[in-house]
């Protein structure tokens, strides 16, 4: 316990010396809600009153995305949708300072003298890798408060809302964020470089999931419909029609995107109880707990193959 | 007591083999060289003594215990080049390497940087210290936690005369605090000043294991040149004559002195018989070179 402190204390000590981790947190905790709040109140002086706002909908968009809990909502929400996903950018960031950097600038061999356990390094990587991130959301979340507050002095917006479910949605994604942290560490140490592991965090799990679509796709097309008999005759074919639930990018966000179901919701007024395709296009149409659970395999795959791996090699 | 042992090491990349069968013993407080051409198998020895990679066979034991095991956290080692977060200062990176081990008090890290003179240095990026400065910072980092064992690979690399005469006393006086040093070199020359007994390592293959004097002996001639000086020249001098050996002053102080191979081990107690104070004796650097280049390349390269 007292070397997993060590390694603790120590990569947190590094990490909040990264200025490029800031560079990030300005974006992610400044541009995003002072964006919203310019939005807000553009659509706030220029549709107020129009023939646009019928049933005073602007007020009610206004709340939804510019109030404080809009504000938290978008601050979970928005980087699940941005591409490649600011979750995604910031998992790269900080794989690549806290094992990437051990490889480029020839550390591990320093590292690990220093603190022999080697279970005790991977897992204090892990471990403030994980912080980093959730310091991030955190940091977000009352950032997103705060420009809400501010926002209710020249909006119409209140201080009100379902707010333990929202941050349940904060803890669930911060903590689904162990498998890619893993698969980065993964493929940075299988790779042995930072760089290329972080473009293959960037797009591997994408190339999969593209490559799938590209099979399907083919599968379907008449001439070469011996594929589908294929997997008709290997009883294979329920499996590949449920691949994209289990999908890594699909499963990551699943908390992060929940807002935005709620928004096409609360946007029409209760109509939609079902969202159809427009779940699949939002990437809202699987279950929490389904998310939880695969990402949970995903990370233990990952971890074992990683401990697997770093726990035997040589260190040149 | 044994601080360093190795019992048939072997390591081995694909077919070929970079250490073979390698067995030695080093005993606490001892300075030891680890002598060998590039190539040759030292730098893969000191990382499975280091715990950094495992052995195709053999074992190896720091301080009575098993390597990879917890007698590491009292090692300190300089392997290779060394390496430094290059964003941190040299405070920030010895503050980070303190933290990482866990036993050292934060004012030891002022202590170390005063220790290699770098205290003015500390607050400056790594990235803009010169090379000598990155490998006496590397010396502080090795020094934290003040170990009881140091592996140094190499560890004067890229130091002008100056930088190595420097880091040579640093050494010295972290070995007077009864460290076990085993320092690895290519150049007889560099460590010939600091060590009691020299390993000879060549194609993974343990050539040679003993004093300086014994390495001597291996050579043809039946003399050795030692350089030494002395409190009072001129006592040297009648000392020398009275013993016998040719000689010849150097410097005000000095004299090179040519002394039979079997008496070449108590020079300086025949010298201190004779009423001599002596400051400093070492048996000439071409002397050693020459047979330390016949161990690793028999055939005889020009020495």
């Amino acid at each position: 316990m007292n070397q997993f402190s060590n390694v603790v204390r120590a990569e947190a000590f590094k990490v909040v010396r990264k200025r490029r981790l800031y560079v990030l947190a300005a974006l992610y905790w400044v541009l995003l809600p002072a964006l919203a709040l310019v939005v807000a109140r553009v659509l706030h002086t220029t549709l107020t009153g129009s023939f646009a706002d019928d049933g005073r909908v602007v007020d009610q968009t206004l709340q939804l995305f510019a109030s404080p809990l809009g504000l938290v909502r978008l601050a979970l929400a928005g980087p699940a949708y941005t591409s490649p996903t600011l979750y995604i950018v910031a998992v790269t960031l900080v794989a690549a300072l806290l094992i990437g950097e051990e490889r480029s600038q020839n550390m591990w061999k320093t590292v690990l003298v220093v603190q022999p356990s080697r279970v005790a390094v991977m897992t204090g990587k892990v471990f403030v890798a994980l912080a980093a991130l959730a310091t991030l959301m955190a940091g977000a979340a009352v950032s997103g408060f705060l420009f809400g507050l501010v926002g209710t002095t020249f909006l119409p917006t209140r201080l009100e809302g379902d707010w333990l479910p929202l941050l349940g949605l904060y803890g669930l994604q911060a903590a689904q964020l162990l498998a890619p942290v893993l698969l980065a560490f993964l493929l940075i140490t299988l790779v042995r470089s930072g760089v290329l592991g972080v473009v293959m965090v960037l797009f591997l799990p994408g190339l999969l999931e593209t490559l799938y679509a590209v099979i399907n796709t083919i599968s379907q097309v008449q001439p070469l419909n011996r594929f589908n008999a294929v997997f008709q005759a290997i009883r294979l074919q329920a499996a590949w029609k449920a691949l994209p639930e289990y999908f890594f990018t699909a499963n990551l966000y699943a908390p992060g995107r929940a807002p935005a179901a709620a928004w096409f919701k609360e946007l029409s007024a209760g109509e939609a109880g079902d969202l159809g395709p427009l779940a699949g296009l939002l990437g809202t149409g699987l279950t929490l707990g389904h998310s939880a659970l695969v990402m949970a395999g995903y990370a233990l795959l990952f971890g074992v193959l990683l401990y697997w791996w770093f726990l035997r090699r040589d260190v040149d | 007591m044994i601080a360093i042992s190795a019992n048939g090491l072997t390591k081995r990349y694909g077919r070929a083999a970079a250490v073979s069968d390698l067995s030695f013993e080093v005993t606490q407080g001892e300075i030891v060289g680890f002598l060998g051409p590039n190539g040759a198998g030292k730098t893969t020895t000191l990382r499975m003594l280091a715990g950094l990679v495992k052995p195709s066979a053999g074992t190896c034991t720091v301080l009575g215990a098993a390597v990879p095991g917890p007698t590491l956290r009292r090692v300190g080692t300089m392997i290779e080049e060394p390496s430094f977060y290059p964003y941190l200062t040299g405070r920030d990176n010895l503050t980070h390497a303190a933290l990482l081990h866990g036993d050292v008090p934060r004012s030891r890290v002022d202590e170390v940087l005063e220790f290699v003179q770098l205290q003015d240095a500390a607050r400056k990026r790594v990235r803009a210290y010169s090379q000598g400065m990155r490998q006496r910072l590397a010396l502080a980092r090795a020094l934290l936690w003040r170990p009881q064992v140091l592996l140094l690979d190499e560890p004067t690399n890229g130091l002008d005369p100056t930088g190595i005469a420097e880091f040579r006393e640093s050494l010295r006086a972290v070995a007077t605090e009864g460290a076990t040093v085993l320092v690895s070199s290519h150049i007889l020359a560099e460590v010939q000043k600091l060590v009691d007994r020299v390993l000879a390592i060549d194609k993974g293959v343990l050539r040679f294991d003993g004093t300086l004097t014994q390495l001597l002996n291996r050579m043809d001639g039946q003399r050795v040149r030692y350089s030494v000086r002395a409190t009072d020249q001129a006592a040297l001098a009648a000392a020398l004559t009275a013993l016998g050996y040719d000689f010849e002053p150097r410097g005000s102080d000095g004299a090179e002195a040519q002394v039979p191979r079997d008496r070449a081990d108590d020079l300086v107690s025949d010298l201190a018989a004779h009423g001599v104070k002596v400051v400093a004796a070492a048996v000439h650097g071409d002397d050693l070179e020459a047979a330390y280049l016949r161990l690793v390349d028999p055939a005889g390269r020009p020495a």
